[in-house]
């Protein structure tokens, strides 16, 4: 049966081809189109903006819009400032060691030790304080850290001496590592999770203890874990401006907290503001990056 | 082409203007220059307010509803420089009331954020004081009206510090024993003028050695201090946690009813004099209610009750006369004319702004 | 040469009697026994190999040498010191994993050396053998890759090396070869059977492949469902089975459930389901009664299969040809009885014309190829 016409069902094959190429063309538009306005509204332009009022020195509300140097910049390295980034750093810093050495032990009890049909639960249970108000977390470590409150209380009836650590940086830290442990905790857990518990076997049998174990093998197992929990929380307690506002007291002041001074607080320098605006998506922009790369090396070891 | 040029250019920088509330002008473009928006389909059943905490009350707001129909939302703020932009930055389009202090309707005025008020809508104008009736930061009042007043002073528990104090110099004096049990505003005026006063200088200095000696003075007493706040002090020295906190007398009267160890004094070498009032931005979608607001607030019999309840001086001579004397006898919310002799609004600085502002960074950042 | 040095290593370490023993040991998980009073005495250099199907509990009883699991009864011996309380890492063995259980953020190099690291070598210490470990697997040219750059093959290398590394005095092994594909499971075999022979280290292995256990090991215990049914050589595992059950599993057989009809001179007669008489030579320590339950294992490339009646009289059945499977070296005849009864005949295929299904057929095999065991 040589047959020259085509059978039945080719003419609709020869109509979708064009189609199926259209829909390929259409497909990447129709699916990035609207987060990429998104994102060029409301995330580009804004940055445009404050970078163009971060060239323009010691600009205020109501002031003409004539970028004219790097003075706002120049400013930053005055000490005093530089004082405020490091201070900030330190305390995004701390908080990052503060939330890894308590967010690994829970997040490893929960993945490895804990029964399993409780993970769950557990886990839900210790993200819940995510589910509150960042700000009434905070203003619950208020009166649980001022002078009178209820960790001195506490104190006093084991006779020991009160702290005052209230309105300084060791309640900052405090607050910042209450707030972001659970982001440490969820992030080591879901990569604990997948921690092969042969290895931990296998290990044992060639002679190490349980701590030797840990170290050699469950710590650089979770490396990208740690490095991404670590980079995340490091990120989020560097752009955090609750906590230092309302526990930090009159010495600790954060960039974060500047700039809100100079949009929103008693002065009133969006200039300056944005200078140290550009600064900081700087730094987090760089932390991110460092917390790609990471992701990428690793992965492709293991 | 060169048109479809500058077009995209021009869209681009509408763009930009509407997602930060900034807008064109002539040559560039300026920074946060608000202008009145179509009000025609606003909803005038409604009034909503930006003011500070403790200006209104439930019941205010439910007899307000009762006599004019018009049900109110209250927003609040806790510095004038944080209402500012928030109206320049356009997110206070819905407001139809705002509360500027004195310094601030100047400033707004010469922004020119605010409407000039239809007089004929408000009575009970003449019957305010003498000082309220044509008051330097707005001539005849013709965008605010004055709502209450006050000073700034020291707010301290007698029982910690076993003594009063009478002048801003305790806290100096006292530093090393008030360490961490004080607080000065967040304010970079009335601290500054503090420390001006202090001195010997005006609030208003603008010869930039004071400021820059009343900066280092204050620098002397930072490490000292628990927190700059303006109002977060309240809770913390009813709780004596803190034995002295400068702020408001209005926020003094109001811990003192709630712990009698404290006091509040005005600093013997001077404070400043505020006036808080109520004014209408341009952008006000509701005037009418707005005015509605501002003739129900100035009439004696409310105005009285507000001074009785939320404890803040009217400057209404016909409420004045209205009230108990336990209340129009009460130094911290009514101090007597000596008092208040020393005591100096604050005005702008002019240039002078910038320079404050840089200290007050300096010095909250050390 | 290198190899000798590990392998007198061991055989200084060892002197006479069992590596491994266990004593009555059971081990309950969550109230279900995965192992029931297995007793075992593995001597010491043996190739040893637990054989049955997957949840007999073999890998269990592994587990319970390496110290991965603790015996709910009983007690585990190695060297003849009570393993009781003594954690793995404690513990005179190594273990090649099923799944390899590398560590995949180190090279091959520091996995191999990672028990000796443990032990506190330098670095120069344990190069030498490390190095030599690696040469025995043939993988020292490796030595810098990581597990994730390695074939399936190669990273068993890798394992075996990093347990023999340490010397242990027992190598545990748990279904080494299981991942592997069949032409490289052959070639692994050899090699396991050549590095045992030249390490003399004793070898447990954990298999559910009889022809594995059968090829690899000095003596196998066929386990099932947490029991150990028998333990022998390969050759008594497969022609003396103790159970139906053993016979089934290891190879391929006929088995015929009956009872005793007779004891005589030739050999005990027996009367299956179906009804067929058949006569099976007598098994030394068993005495059964008559009427007793007797299954009888009749392996298949024992039975003869003709087109014609034999001469012999015993154990020959006609049949239906039903199925004919041709296996190049062999072929697999499938034969049902008048009785009804079903039985396979595997003959090497000789090259001579095959019968056609549905023919009518002979099947026979002598009393001595009949092996009776309790049903």
């Amino acid at each position: 049966m040589t047959q020259t016409a085509p059978p039945p069902n080719t003419p609709g094959s020869l109509d979708s081809v064009p189609n199926a190429a259209k829909k390929h063309w259409v497909g990447p538009w129709a699916l990035l189109g609207p987060p990429g306005l998104w994102l060029v509204l409301l995330l580009v332009l804004p940055t445009l903006v404050i970078f163009e009022l971060s060239l323009v020195p010691g600009i205020r509300p109501g002031d003409l819009v004539n970028p004219s140097g790097l003075d706002n910049y120049t400013q930053i390295f005055e000490s005093v400032y530089l004082r405020v980034m490091l201070r900030s750093l330190l305390f995004a810093i701390g908080t990052t060691v503060v939330s890894l050495v308590l967010g690994f032990p829970v997040a490893y009890w929960i993945a490895l030790m804990s029964p399993k049909r409780w993970r769950n639960l557990l886990l839900v249970a210790f993200i819940l304080p995510l589910w509150t108000s960042s700000l009434l977390r905070s203003y619950a470590w208020i009166s649980i850290l001022r002078p009178t409150g209820v960790l001195n209380s506490f104190l006093g009836i084991f006779n020991l001496p009160a702290l005052d650590i209230l309105n300084q940086s060791p309640a900052v830290l405090v607050g910042m590592s209450y707030s972001f442990l659970p982001y440490m905790v969820l992030i080591l857990y879901s990569s604990l999770e997948k921690l092969d518990l042969k290895l931990l076997e296998a290990a044992a049998d060639l002679g190490a203890t349980p701590i030797q174990s840990f170290w050699k093998i469950t710590v650089p197992q979770s490396f990208q874990g740690i490095a991404a929990g670590s980079l995340l929380v490091f990120i989020i307690s560097l752009g955090d401006f609750i906590n230092p506002e309302l526990l930090g007291g009159a010495s600790s002041m954060t960039v974060s907290r500047l700039i809100y001074n100079q949009f929103l607080g008693p002065t009133q320098n969006w200039g300056f503001g944005s200078s140290l605006s550009m600064i900081m998506i700087f730094a987090v922009s760089a932390a991110v990056a460092l917390l790609i790369r990471y992701g990428n090396t690793s992965s492709g070891k293991v | 082409m060169a048109g479809g040029s500058y077009s995209r250019r021009a869209f681009l920088q509408q763009t930009a203007a509407a997602a930060m509330g900034l807008s064109l002008s002539s040559c560039g473009w300026r920074l946060a220059n608000v202008r009145p928006t179509n009000t025609a389909s606003a909803d005038t059943s409604k009034l909503y307010i930006f003011t500070w905490a403790g200006y209104t009350d439930k019941a205010l707001l439910e007899q307000f509803t009762a006599e004019t129909g018009v049900s109110v939302v209250v927003d609040i703020y806790d510095s004038n420089e944080a209402m500012l932009a928030k109206l320049q930055s356009g997110g206070g389009g819905a407001y139809s009331i705002v509360y500027p202090s004195d310094y601030m309707v100047r400033r707004m005025r010469d922004l020119d954020l605010l409407q000039e008020l239809d007089r004929d809508r408000i009575s009970g104008l003449d019957s305010l004081f003498e000082p309220y009736q044509d008051p330097s930061y707005d001539p005849n009042n013709r965008h605010s009206v004055p709502v209450s007043w006050g000073t700034t002073g020291l707010v301290y528990n007698r029982k910690s510090l076993g003594t009063e104090p009478q002048d801003w110099d305790f806290l100096w004096d006292q530093r090393e024993k008030l360490t961490r049990r004080m607080t000065l505003m967040n304010d970079t005026r009335e601290t500054m003028g503090a420390s001006l006063r202090r001195l010997g200088f005006s609030y208003n200095a603008e010869d930039p050695e004071a400021i820059r000696k009343a900066f280092e003075a204050l620098q002397e007493l930072k490490p000292f201090l628990a927190n700059f706040t303006t109002d977060a002090w309240r809770d913390r020295i009813v709780a004596g946690d803190l034995s002295v906190a400068m702020g408001y007398s209005v926020d003094a009267v109001g811990v003192e009813s709630e712990n009698p160890d404290l006091g509040y004094v005005i600093p013997a070498s001077g404070a400043s004099l505020w006036t808080d009032t109520m004014a209408i931005p341009v952008t006000a979608p509701n005037p009418d209610a707005a005015h509605a607001w501002i003739d129900f607030m100035l009439r004696p019999d409310v105005a009285a009750s507000v001074t009785k309840s939320l404890s803040f001086a009217t400057p209404s001579r016909d409420a004045f006369e209205l009230l108990p004397p336990d209340i129009s006898e009460n130094p911290s919310l009514f101090p007597p004319d000596d008092v208040l002799a020393k005591c100096e609004g604050l005005a702008p600085v002019g240039a002078s702004t910038a320079l404050y502002e840089r200290y007050w960074n300096q010095l909250t950042s050390g | 040469m290198s190899q000798t040095t590990l392998q007198s290593q061991t055989v200084a370490l060892t002197e006479t009697g069992s590596d491994v023993e266990l004593r009555k040991v059971f081990k309950v998980f969550n109230g279900e026994t995965a192992v029931r009073g297995v007793d075992l005495t593995i001597g010491q250099g043996e190739f040893f190999s637990i054989l049955g199907p997957s949840g007999c509990g073999k890998t269990t009883t592994l587990r319970l040498i390496a110290g991965f699991e603790t015996p709910s009864a009983g007690e585990v011996l190695v060297r003849g010191q009570s393993m009781l309380n003594v954690p793995p890492n404690q513990r005179p063995v190594n273990t090649v994993f099923q799944s390899y259980a590398l560590f995949g953020h180190m090279t091959i190099w520091d996995n191999v050396a990672f028990g000796l690291k443990i032990k506190g070598l330098t670095k120069a210490e344990l190069e030498g053998q490390v190095r030599e470990a690696l040469v025995l697997v043939k993988m020292e040219s490796f030595a810098r890759r990581y597990p994730a750059q390695l074939s399936g093959g190669q990273r068993q290398r890798v394992a075996l090396a990093r347990a023999l590394v340490n010397r242990p005095a027992v190598l545990l092994l748990d279904e080494p070869l299981g991942a592997l594909d069949l032409k490289l499971r052959k070639e692994m075999q050899m090699e396991l059977s050549s590095l045992h022979r030249e390490l003399g280290m004793t070898f447990v292995m954990v298999t559910h492949d009889q022809e594995e256990a059968l090829s690899l090991s000095d003596r196998i215990a066929v386990m099932n469902e947490g029991r150990v049914e028998q333990v022998g050589t390969p050759s008594e595992i497969y022609e003396a089975p103790r159970s139906p059950f053993i016979a089934d599993f290891i190879g391929e057989t006929n088995l015929l459930r009956g009872r005793l009809a007779q004891v005589d001179r030739e050999g005990w007669q027996v009367e299956t389901d179906h009804g067929s008489p058949i006569m099976v030579r007598p098994v030394a320590d068993w005495q059964p009664g008559r009427g007793d339950a007797i299954a009888v294992s009749v392996r298949p490339e024992k039975v003869g299969l003709s087109l014609y009646p034999p001469e012999v009289k015993v154990n020959c059945f006609e049949g239906e040809l039903q199925n004919i499977m041709y296996l190049g070296t062999h072929v697999h005849y499938a034969v049902e009885l008048r009785s009804g009864e079903k039985i396979t005949v595997m003959q090497v295929n000789t090259g001579g014309e095959m019968p056609t299904v549905s023919t009518q057929v002979y099947v026979h095999w002598s009393t001595q190829d009949g092996l009776a065991m309790p049903a």
